[in-house]
């Protein structure tokens, strides 16, 4: 019957027909209170499901603002806690009568725009550079931990090299007063590296945190790297322990750039040292 | 005698259905209600729209002369009326809507002629016992209404259904 009357037949049939269950409606409401209230709770029902539906949708549709707004709130708490900590540690140290603190780094706040995995020589490109206040050397971290060091800076990104590099080593710690060691990627695995170096002697306990020592003058001490696995010898002279890492490069997409202002400083002593030597 | 025309019909059959509404309450359970068929046995020429008007001026003069709530009857048929041309492809085929022929029980026997009442009695009367309960009585006497009116107005429906499309009249 509605094929020879164009397309618009059954959309003015079905306006029709609401309208008039609307009439009728109307007029049952009128004529009966409880036909009213049960098509009041009806229409709330009906539109607290649309907006509902509606309000998730619309959510759904703003998950990124609101991932980036996580983000930077994230990053908010972090450098209090971090300020927290600086403040806690000065305060020991200037009970220790120990001044001039080198633990004063400044945190930069950056978003992953390259991430090379399958290669032994793996890099990170982030989307801050000398405009922003990064600097090379500096150290990459993420709220799982240690993620690798800034290589190269140009004006508006930096080029950095992953933990999973093997020309990477990070000055590491077993427990929060043991052992030090130098920590490497094993070349092979994405989740895995080593402690190296480790004498003979001394015995690694498995499923220990592995933490910055802050030794080097890239990280600040105790960011958590990782967890300890297994040891073997190594060339008859000394110990690897295998250290299984916190941070998954698969998912990795915000990430803190670690400066440390008075690098330059400890750099220049080293040199003179050097010097001195010779 | 000369048979009334299908207008006059449809006018007297809706004061049979006020009177039976008004002083023939057999039962709590059992409502019954030939409206439906009457709006089902509209000439098939006359569209949807023309149908859904006729369904709610209907069950408007349904109400206010029976003395019942008024929009009831209206929003219970208006929906039969939407649905009419969907029952007759449905049961008697889209032959019958291409040729807009009327529906008869004579040529379309009588297991389609009670099929059809059924589907249009159980739409008309499933709003209209929701809507009458109105979220106030129990599932299982609302279900027990339904049934018990749906039986007992399609058969009512089927005779009624056979007077108004009664080929006779239309010679």
């Amino acid at each position: 019957m509605s094929s020879g009357r164009g397309n618009t037949y059954p959309v003015i049939v079905l306006a029709i027909f609401i309208a008039l269950e609307f009439a009728g409606g109307a007029l049952l409401s009128r004529s009966s209170t409880l036909q009213d209230i049960w098509f009041n709770r009806m229409s709330h029902r009906v539109m607290g499901a649309l907006w509902g539906g509606t309000e998730t949708i619309r959510n759904h549709f703003n998950l990124q603002k609101q991932n980036d707004q996580l983000r930077e709130e994230n990053f908010r708490l972090s450098e209090e806690l971090r300020a927290l900590k600086d403040a806690g540690e000065m305060l020991t140290e200037e009970a220790e009568l120990v001044k001039g603190s080198g633990s004063r780094f400044t945190y930069i706040p950056a978003t992953v725009v390259k991430l090379s995995k399958n290669s032994s020589h793996n890099y990170i490109i982030l989307n801050k550079g000398r405009a922003d206040g990064i600097k090379p050397n500096s150290g990459i971290i993420s709220s799982l931990g240690v993620v690798g060091v800034v290589s190269a800076v140009d004006e508006h990104f930096s080029y950095g090299l992953t933990l999973m590099n093997s020309k990477i080593s990070v000055s590491a710690r077993v427990g929060r007063t043991g052992i030090v060691a130098p920590l490497v990627w094993d070349g092979v695995h994405t989740d895995r590296a080593y402690l190296s170096d480790l004498p003979l002697h001394y015995e690694i306990p498995e499923k220990d945190t592995v933490r910055t020592s802050g030794f080097s003058s890239i990280f600040p001490p105790d960011i958590p790297i990782g967890v300890t696995g297994l040891s073997n010898m190594m060339n008859g002279s000394t110990n690897r322990t295998e250290v299984f890492l916190f941070q998954n490069f698969s998912a990795l997409r915000y990430v803190t750039v670690v400066n440390n202002p008075v690098r330059d400083e400890i750099t220049s002593l080293e040199k003179k040292d050097e010097e001195g030597h010779r | 005698m000369k048979k009334p025309g299908f207008t006059i019909l449809f006018l007297l059959l809706m004061i049979l259905q006020v009177l039976l509404m008004q002083f023939f309450t057999f039962s709590r359970f059992v409502m019954v209600s030939f409206l439906p068929v009457m709006i089902l046995c509209i000439p098939i020429e006359k569209g949807t729209i023309f149908s859904m008007i006729v369904a709610f001026v209907t069950g408007l003069a349904v109400d206010f002369l029976g003395d019942g709530m008024l929009g009831l009857t209206s929003i219970s048929l208006v929906p039969v009326a939407l649905c009419r041309l969907g029952i007759i492809r449905l049961v008697f085929g889209q032959e019958v809507l291409v040729r807009r022929e009327n529906v008869s029980r004579r040529k379309q026997g009588i297991p389609k002629m009670l099929l059809a009442s059924l589907l249009s009695c159980s739409i008309f009367i499933l709003v209209y016992v929701l809507a009458d309960a109105a979220g106030t009585r129990p599932f299982w006497l609302n279900a027990v209404k339904i049934l018990c009116s749906i039986l007992v107005s399609t058969i009512v429906s089927f005779f009624v259904a056979d007077l108004l499309t009664s080929e006779e009249k239309w010679r």
